[in-house]
Formats: C-alpha cells, sequence, structure tokens
C-alpha cells in the first residue's frame, strides 16, 4: 500500500506540472495578441533608389532618377492655358481607341480648385511639365508598389473626378473599343442624347444645373417691356439640348476664380433666339405683361388632345434646326391604319359588325380622316352624324 | 477520393505530428513557420469603383463558369449582396457612401488567407495548408469532404461543390499561387484592375504602404487595416472607409480561432504528458488490482490478461 501511495502522489505531481504547462501555453499562446503592435508610423525615410539611379552617386556624377518615386513634388510655376488644348491617350491603342482627353477644359476646372497639381503631382523647377507617362510605366512591372503604372495611373486621375460630378464609371464614357464600337455601358450612357458634344459643358460632364422654369426680363422697349422665356418649354418641349444655346462655355463663363457661382448670365439674346425666332416680329418676344406657356390650341388651332399630348415636338415638326409644320393628313404618319389593326371604339365610336370589315376609305374618302365621313357610297340616305356606323363608346 | 489506409495513414501521421511537433512549437510560442518575404494583396477600397473586372479575371482564371467581359458591366447585381460560392471565388458588394463621403464603398470578398488560418487547423487529412509564402491552398486529393474548414472559417468562405455528385471539391480563392509563386505573376484580379485599386507583394511592404495612405488622406481613410490584426492576421489586406464591421466583416478579435482549440488539444498532448499520466494510473490501477487478487484465485486470470495485452 506503501508504494502505491508513492505512486500516486508522483502521478498527481506529474499531472498538476502537466496543467501548469497547459495554462502557461495558453497564456503565452499569442504574444501579437496581447501587446498589440501599435499603428505603425509612415516610413519617411526614403531609399537610395528613390531618387538615385546608379549604386555610387557621386557629386560629379549624382545619377538622379528621372522621376521622382515618393514625396513627389511640384516645382514649376505654370498657367493654365500654358498646356496642349488635347491631349490623346493612345497607349494601349490595341485594347482600345484613343481617349481624347480635352486637357484645356479639365485645366480650366482644376484652375478653380488647386491648379495643375490636381494631376500633376510632380514637376521640375524648370521647363515643361512631364506626362504622366514619364514616370508611369507602360506596363505593370509591380516593382515600386506605390507607383501605378500608366493605365492604373490614368484611371486613378480621371475616374476620381467623374465619380463625383457625373457618378459615372462606365468605360464607354472615355473608351471607344480599337475597332470604333463604343464599349457596352450597361445602359449607362449619358443622361441626355447627343451629349457626347465635347463642348457640351453643362449638359453633359457638368452635374445638373437646376435652371429656372420660366425667366421674365423688363426691357426698355416700349410697345413690349417684358418678355418672357420658359426655359423649361425650350429643353423638355422643343427638344433643345443645353450646348444648343450654351455655346463656347468655359468654367469661367460662370464661375469665379475660386469655383464658386457667378451671380447671373445673360446670353446675347439676338443671336441666341434669334437663331431660331428671327423671321419674328418683336411681339413674338415683348409684350405687355408675361405670356403663359406654350399651347399648341391657342398658337396653331388645333388641339393636341388626346393622343398627340404624349408625342414629342420633334416627332412631328422634326429637330428644332429644322423645324417644319407637318403634313396634315393623318396617313402621313399613321400608315399602318388598316382594317383590323386600328381599334375605332378610341374615336368614340364603336363599329357595328356590319361596319367592322369596311375598308377605312368607304366611309373616310380618300382616308381624309379629319373631313366628315361619307355615308352615300351604300346609304341612299344621308345618316351621319343622326345615325352612328355603331354605338357610342368613351373617347380615349 | 482517399483509400481507408491512406486515409488513416494521414490522420495518424497528422495526430503525431500535431502531438509532437506543433504542440510545442507555433500555436503554444507565436514562433511562425511563414517566411517574413510571404506575399500578400492590399486592397485598397476607397479605390474600388465595382466595375466587377476582378470578378471576370478571376472566373477565367480558375476555369469557372463566366459570360463575355462586357456582360460583367452589369451593375444591377451590385444591388444585392452576394457571398463567393462554388461557382466564384470572388465578388463586389456595394455599400452606401457615407454621410461625409459621396462614393459608395465597393469591397471585394474573397478569402483573406490568415496568417494562422482556422480552416487550416481543422482540417483533419491535411487538404487545407498554409504556404510559407501566403496562399492557403488545397489539395482535392487529400480532402474526404467533410466541410469542417467551411464551418471553421471565421469569414465562412470556403464553398463546396454539392451539386457534383462524383467529385466535389472545396472551393475558394487560392490566392492564384500556381500564377504566382510559380510563374512570378500577379493573381488575376490584380492583373486586370484598372485603378491599381489591389496591389500585390510582400505583405511587410503592403502594411507600410496602406499606413503611408492613411497618413496621407487621414480624411479617406479608417485608420485601421483590416487584416493586420484580425484572427491573427491575414495576407489579403483591406483599407476602407470606415471600420470593417460596416463593410461585411464580422467582430473577430486580434487571435486566430486556431490558437484557442490547438493549445487546449496540443497542451494535453504536450511532452507526451497527458497520455503518460493516463497510463501510468491506469497500470497503477491495474496493479493494485492485481496485488489485491494474488492472494487468491485470480492468478490464472491474470496471466490470460498479461497474455492478450502482448498479442494487443
Amino acid at each position: 500500500m506503501r508504494s502505491l501511495k508513492g505512486t500516486l502522489a508522483v502521478l498527481l505531481c506529474l499531472a498538476a506540472a502537466g496543467l501548469l504547462a497547459a495554462t502557461a501555453t495558453a497564456q503565452v499562446m499569442d504574444p501579437a495578441h496581447r501587446n498589440p503592435t501599435p499603428a505603425k508610423t509612415p516610413t519617411t525615410a526614403s531609399n537610395c533608389t528613390d531618387c538615385h539611379s546608379c549604386e555610387t552617386p557621386t557629386h560629379e556624377n549624382p545619377c538622379l532618377q528621372s522621376c521622382r518615386r515618393h514625396g513627389a513634388q511640384f516645382l514649376g510655376k505654370h498657367e493654365t492655358d500654358e498646356g496642349p488644348e488635347v491631349v490623346v491617350i493612345d497607349q494601349l491603342a490595341n485594347l482600345y481607341g484613343p481617349v481624347v482627353f480635352a486637357h484645356k477644359l479639365h485645366a480650366g476646372m482644376s484652375a478653380m480648385t488647386g491648379g495643375c497639381t490636381n494631376c500633376h503631382h510632380s514637376s521640375p523647377a524648370t521647363g515643361k511639365v512631364p506626362p504622366c507617362r514619364d514616370c508611369h510605366q507602360p506596363t505593370r512591372a509591380n516593382t515600386d508598389l506605390r507607383q501605378p503604372a500608366l493605365k492604373g495611373a490614368y484611371h486613378r486621375q480621371c475616374i476620381n473626378c467623374h465619380l463625383d460630378w457625373s457618378h459615372e464609371n462606365a468605360c464607354g464614357f472615355c473608351h471607344e473599343q480599337a475597332d470604333g464600337k463604343k464599349v457596352a455601358d450597361a445602359g449607362q450612357t449619358p443622361k441626355k442624347p447627343g451629349s457626347h458634344d465635347p463642348t457640351d459643358i453643362v449638359g453633359a460632364r457638368h452635374p445638373l444645373i437646376k435652371a429656372t422654369p420660366t425667366y421674365t426680363y423688363q426691357t426698355k422697349e416700349p410697345s413690349g417691356p417684358v418678355v418672357t422665356f420658359h426655359h423649361e418649354d425650350h429643353v423638355s418641349k422643343f427638344g433643345l439640348q443645353c450646348v444648343s444655346c450654351h455655346r463656347g462655355d468655359s468654367c469661367r463663363s460662370c464661375h469665379d476664380a475660386s469655383g464658386t457661382p457667378k451671380e447671373k448670365r445673360r446670353l446675347d439674346h439676338v443671336t441666341t433666339c434669334g437663331a431660331c425666332h428671327a423671321e419674328r416680329d418683336c411681339s413674338f418676344c415683348h409684350s405687355k405683361g408675361a405670356k403663359p406657356q406654350f399651347d399648341h390650341k391657342a398658337s396653331t388651332g388645333w388641339a393636341l388632345e388626346p393622343f398627340h399630348r404624349k408625342v414629342a415636338c420633334t416627332t412631328c415638326h422634326g429637330q428644332p434646326e429644322t423645324f417644319h409644320k407637318p403634313d396634315k393628313a393623318c396617313t402621313s404618319c399613321h400608315i399602318h391604319w388598316a382594317v383590323g389593326s386600328f381599334d375605332h371604339a378610341v374615336t368614340g365610336v364603336k363599329l357595328s359588325e356590319n361596319h367592322r370589315e369596311l375598308d377605312c376609305d368607304s366611309c373616310h374618302l380618300e382616308k381624309n380622316f379629319a373631313a366628315k365621313p361619307d355615308c352615300s357610297g351604300c346609304h341612299d340616305t344621308p345618316m351621319y352624324p343622326e345615325k352612328l356606323p355603331g354605338t357610342k363608346a368613351p373617347r380615349r | 477520393m482517399v483509400t481507408r489506409r491512406e486515409f488513416l495513414k494521414y490522420t495518424g501521421a497528422a495526430a503525431g505530428t500535431a502531438a509532437l511537433v506543433a504542440s510545442g512549437a507555433e500555436a503554444s510560442t507565436g514562433k511562425t513557420h511563414l517566411d517574413p518575404e510571404r506575399i500578400g494583396v492590399l486592397a485598397d477600397l476607397t479605390l474600388c469603383i465595382g466595375c466587377r473586372r476582378c470578378e471576370w479575371g478571376c472566373a477565367e482564371q480558375n476555369k469557372l463558369p463566366h459570360g463575355t467581359l462586357q456582360s460583367y458591366d452589369d451593375q444591377a447585381v451590385l444591388k444585392e449582396m452576394r457571398r463567393p460560392d462554388e461557382t466564384r471565388f470572388t465578388v463586389i458588394n456595394r455599400y452606401p457612401a457615407p454621410a461625409w463621403r459621396e462614393q459608395p464603398l465597393d469591397v471585394k470578398v474573397q478569402c483573406l488567407h490568415c496568417e494562422k488560418p482556422a480552416c487550416v487547423s481543422a482540417c483533419i487529412v491535411g487538404a487545407l495548408e498554409k504556404n510559407p509564402k501566403g496562399p492557403v491552398t488545397y489539395d482535392a486529393w487529400k480532402c474526404i469532404g467533410c466541410r469542417y474548414c467551411m464551418v471553421a472559417c471565421p469569414f465562412q468562405i470556403p464553398a463546396y461543390e454539392y451539386d457534383n455528385a462524383l467529385t466535389p471539391k472545396v472551393m475558394k480563392c487560392t490566392l492564384c499561387s500556381e500564377r504566382t509563386l510559380k510563374e512570378g505573376k500577379l493573381p488575376a484580379c490584380v492583373e486586370i484592375c484598372p485603378r491599381e485599386a489591389l496591389v500585390y507583394g510582400k505583405r511587410e511592404q503592403l502594411l507600410e504602404l496602406a499606413h503611408e495612405r492613411i497618413a496621407q488622406h487621414p480624411d479617406r481613410y479608417h485608420p485601421e487595416v483590416m487584416g493586420e490584426h484580425t484572427v491573427g492576421g491575414t495576407s489579403w489586406l483591406l483599407l476602407g472607409d470606415r471600420p470593417a464591421t460596416e463593410y461585411g466583416i464580422p467582430e473577430l478579435p486580434d487571435q486566430s480561432p486556431a490558437i484557442l482549440t490547438e493549445t487546449i488539444q496540443h497542451g494535453v498532448f504536450r511532452g507526451f504528458t497527458g497520455p503518460l499520466m493516463i497510463f501510468s494510473l491506469l497500470s497503477v490501477l491495474m496493479k493494485s488490482s492485481t496485488d489485491k487478487r494474488k492472494p487468491g484465485q485470480g492468478d490464472s486470470h491474470g496471466d490470460n490478461r498479461d497474455g492478450e495485452d502482448h498479442h494487443g
């Protein structure tokens, strides 16, 4: 028994030691966790190779890098209109068509928010501002993690602002494919047709401007001092683009040097309004009091009710530049009206069984739907409008 | 896939090595077998624009089902939160813009390749391995389909080919280890990223770069790099405009879940103390019981048992 007690005591000691070992293990398991390393401060020290291209630079031959790697500085002094008008970015022309970058336009925008350094973050004290490709390599060597390759550099520069401004990041916004086709952009084409016009700053590239729907001007014209301009009508009804009137604008047309919008700007009304309304007399614009919005019936005597109200002006009258009066014959537009395809009930008369199969021109002679229908082809006594070729139906 | 004999071999070997070697070393002392030059990827989420080129590049590289590059222009999928699964190793999720920033945050989701991966720890056959150079790799030949890795992963990344009746595999990002470590190329997603929102390089340098960016633009970045410490660190490092818990990363400690389980399991076997104790105790009990029976009739019975033990 004594020997058994002894063995048990030894075993207990062993067990205690084991447990201690296990707990000790648990305590030291993760030194990183117990003493979390403080957030690293950024490395300010540079490597020799950041500035020098050779191993042993001397006073005589400092072999300075043509591109300073990090800590790059913009040392030169430049004016925004020094740069080129347009830069064609075509280094990846095998994949994408060249991107035409309106440099001067962007320089103008930059001038209001920080100047050249918005994009050109490195420039020597004298000489020209180096283009992006001088430092950013066309292929991604991944040797300097701080410096993106050319493609990355372009995308970082352009997309940042474009996202903020127009919330656009579709490839097709800037790129055409090498074969000339526009890159598919999943329905993200700019909101208005024709806004790819590079001079259309206001309509396409600029964040949406909320214009006043109606401007009323007081003039010195004695016969009609008030000029009412329905801006909203011109944009939404008549189909004008911003660039139709706001031509050749630059940022400074509307903003001061700090970027703050200027109070208000008046276009030259003779050239702007006259472009479309040159043949009108003064009273077309000038009146004693404010003019109401455009009304088709009041102006032309022909109401658009009920169906034509939904049709855009340009559908019948063509583009604003080629405005014309449409052919009054319904069939000039409605060429597909035929028996079976047209629901006559929409006109207010639902045709009876007998009349349903007849050709349109049996009653509407020569398909002149504006004239009174003629029943004499079949009926001896004049019928319409005393008697209808069917029953009354609600006009739709 | 694996024969019973092989399986026993692997598990036996795993148990043996785990008990004798790993127990004292990695889990308990914090020492690591990882290469100090190991690689990783820094994902600057504030640069990501959700173009989904990485999704396409990944699918193309890993021969996963995918459409044309143009079909990935569809931004409508970003309206829903998605997860990587057996048909896609990476997805982009879009989180709404915060009040102070105009842009939403597009977050690339994929295996983060933990420094001390729970999936590797949970894998009983060694099918998942942490390459000292960084990637967590998978060997389908060793896998028995137990899916412990899926349960273990704190980010719920590994997926399983449930629809593949004959040769189902665990599916997850491999950090393109074939391309990166053998061919010296960039991972497919990194290579295709048009804004270089993804940077591939040595983890140490990436961390330095990340902290540099935070210091340069404190207004733009959340000051912590996701993956520097979380679950003991990850090879992928995420730099966002908000805390990681606000873009789909669960609230996790700075310690790998594998540390706790391995410490308990390995601690029991540490220096072979546990087994020694149990077997010593058993032998003492046996001896004492034999001692009691000695004077009586138990002799022949005891001899028989001894004989059996020897055979066993």
